[in-house]
């Protein structure tokens, strides 16, 4: 299968190198694959999936996302608006939207009318079943479906790349379930998702489990 | 949805400190428009007295910083008469006397013969013929209630009214008009006038007769234009001055009060601007959005100030006395500087949040606690 995540001696230090975020990572993660990556807080997972998504450059070492060599292109804006989606602990949605409109946040940097960007976020809603809430703003949602409706702000601008970042820290494990669930569905369409978790449960669920401690992946 | 609607609600997040930014704002609006209204005012009344009728240009003394102490030699009319060019000329004595609720009322010192020249129609009774009358303006006979055959007191004097007269001016016709011997001699005045309107013939050049009598009277100036009121009254540069201050005072101060507003809205808001960056917003739509709430607060300031500037002055001008002195004009110039303090005040305003906030690293914005 290709590989659609590739870093080789991936380095990040902050503070003037005072503190080693990353500290040699290599890890290469195969196009469709729904991979872990476990490990204790501050051991560098979210470091890693910043890079791997554009948000923070490396310090050293090489980034090879989905054919884009990350080190080399200036603007990071676009490729996350194209190639990855986000989905976090804290799902952030803008609290003064509905649901459709926090899914249509990523669509403003594609060229598409205001008509096409709701039809899109519908068809986003249906896909993790919340379309009964669509004109529902966070506050009247719950835990779950607030990270649902985060998943589907993610999926807004079709990406191949999903990087999760503990998504279901600060749900029950009923939601967690069904948060997990929506994630295979996802997988099982042919999404990547590379996914940060304390969580020994969820971590179940992917193809591949990877430890990390002190910046570095110990095994797999 | 469109991305204004982004904006417009962003802005409703904390409705109290959105709605106190607005009144803020709005106050300052609000003091340009009535500032502006009210300098409007002054200014077409000092328009109306320097050119009255049918005069092309005023004559008044030269040297002076108010236009209501010049002196000039009454015989210098019959001189400018003769004068090649110079149709008509009339010399008129002005006198600011408190009449009835008005303290600011002009009284016009003005020979009969010279009402034609003066764009003065007499619309009821007749003109005066004796020491002891005078007509009264259209809008004065209304607001006090007089007309023909009603007395006046001016300075424990009592007047006849003979008539009522009409010059389409709101400020000639808050006056009186009286004979200029008689006016004169109440201000010991006798030989002066304070201005000397002047018509010209259809083919004379304005400006070479305005060179010619500068020339040959140094102790004249002309004026062609309210522009050139500077040469006789330095009162609405002043006042004009004083305007410009509180306008960009209005300005600081609203500037300050939207960046602490805009800025702790991003402050608020560091997280969500993380995930909208890392969602593949560029640092141009975080800007866009920031500036975009700062100038949307300032437009519906505008609004607001606009309404609160009529309001307060219409209010203001249920007050006898300030009704007296002046009546505030409205015009689009006003408004226009209104809306344009205000997207000032929008775009500087909101300039430096929107800038902190593109500068935000997104992965320092989403560990942002």
């Amino acid at each position: 299968m290709n590989k659609i995540i590739t870093t080789k001696n991936l380095v990040k230090t902050f503070e003037e190198g005072q503190v080693k975020a990353l500290n040699g990572v290599n890890l290469e993660v195969s196009e469709g694959e729904f991979i872990a990556i476990m490990g204790p807080s501050g051991c560098g997972k979210s470091t890693l999936l910043h890079i791997l998504g554009g948000l923070e450059r490396p310090t050293s070492g090489e980034v090879i996302v989905d054919a884009v060599d990350l080190r080399k292109i200036k603007n990071l804006d676009n490729f996350r608006a194209k190639k990855i989606g986000f989905v976090f602990q804290m799902h952030n949605l803008i609290p003064v939207l509905t649901t459709l409109e926090n899914v249509q946040m990523p669509m403003f940097e594609l060229k598409l009318s205001s008509k096409e960007r709701t039809e899109k976020a519908e068809k986003l809603l249906n896909l993790i079943g919340l379309e009964d809430r669509a004109n529902f703003v966070p506050p009247k949602l719950s835990g779950g479906q607030r990270q649902k409706v985060a998943i589907a702000r993610a999926l807004a601008n079709n990406p191949k790349i999903l990087l999760v970042d503990e998504p279901t820290g600060n749900l029950d494990s009923t939601s967690g379930q069904e948060i997990i669930q929506v994630f295979q569905a996802l997988n099982k369409d042919g999404r990547t998702i590379v996914l940060v978790t304390h969580d020994k449960e969820i971590a179940e669920h992917v193809n591949i489990i990877y430890y990390m401690k002190d910046g570095k992946i110990l095994e797999t | 949805m469109r991305f204004s609607t982004l904006v417009f609600k962003n802005i409703l997040r904390r409705k109290t400190r959105s709605a106190f930014t607005v009144l803020g704002i709005s106050i300052g609006i609000a003091t340009i428009i009535a500032l502006g209204a009210v300098m409007n005012g002054m200014t077409t009344s000092m328009e109306g007295m320097l050119k009255s009728g049918k005069a092309d240009f005023s004559i008044a003394q030269s040297g002076i910083s108010d236009f209501a102490f010049s002196r000039v030699n009454e015989n210098r009319t019959s001189e400018i008469l003769e004068l090649q060019g110079v149709k008509d000329a009339a010399g008129v004595l002005l006198g600011f006397y408190p009449i009835a609720n008005n303290p600011y009322v002009i009284a016009w010192g003005v020979e009969t013969e010279d009402f034609p020249l003066l764009g003065m129609n007499i619309i009821s009774g007749s003109a005066f013929s004796q020491e002891h009358e005078l007509l009264i303006g259209e809008v004065a006979s209304k607001e006090w209630n007089k007309t023909a055959g009603d007395t006046l007191t001016i300075r424990d004097e009592e007047f006849n009214i003979t008539g009522v007269f009409q010059t389409g001016d709101m400020y000639q016709d808050k006056g009186v008009a009286l004979s200029l011997r008689k006016l004169q001699k109440i201000q010991n005045q006798e030989g002066y006038v304070t201005v000397i309107y002047v018509e010209l013939e259809e083919e004379a050049n304005a400006e070479e007769i305005c060179q010619q009598i500068e020339q040959e009277f140094p102790d004249l100036v002309t004026i062609k234009s309210i522009s050139e009121l500077g040469k006789v009254d330095k009162g609405l540069e002043t006042l004009d001055a004083a305007t410009l201050a509180i306008s960009v005072l209005a300005i600081i101060i609203g500037g300050i009060g939207v960046t602490n507003t805009i800025m702790m809205s991003v402050f608020e808001r560091t997280r969500e601007i993380g995930v909208l960056r890392a969602v593949g917003w560029t640092k141009k739509r975080i800007l866009t959005m920031v500036l975009g709430e700062s100038i949307l607060l300032c437009l519906f300031s505008v609004l607001i100030g606009l309404l609160l500037g009529v309001i307060g002055t219409q209010l203001l001008m249920l007050q006898p006395i300030i009704r007296g002195l002046l009546t505030p004009i409205y015009t689009t110039d006003t408004f226009l500087r209104a809306f344009i303090v205000a997207f000032t005040v929008g775009l500087v305003g909101g300039l430096y949040p929107a800038y902190r906030a593109t500068k935000l690293s997104p992965s320092e914005a989403l560990r942002y606690e």
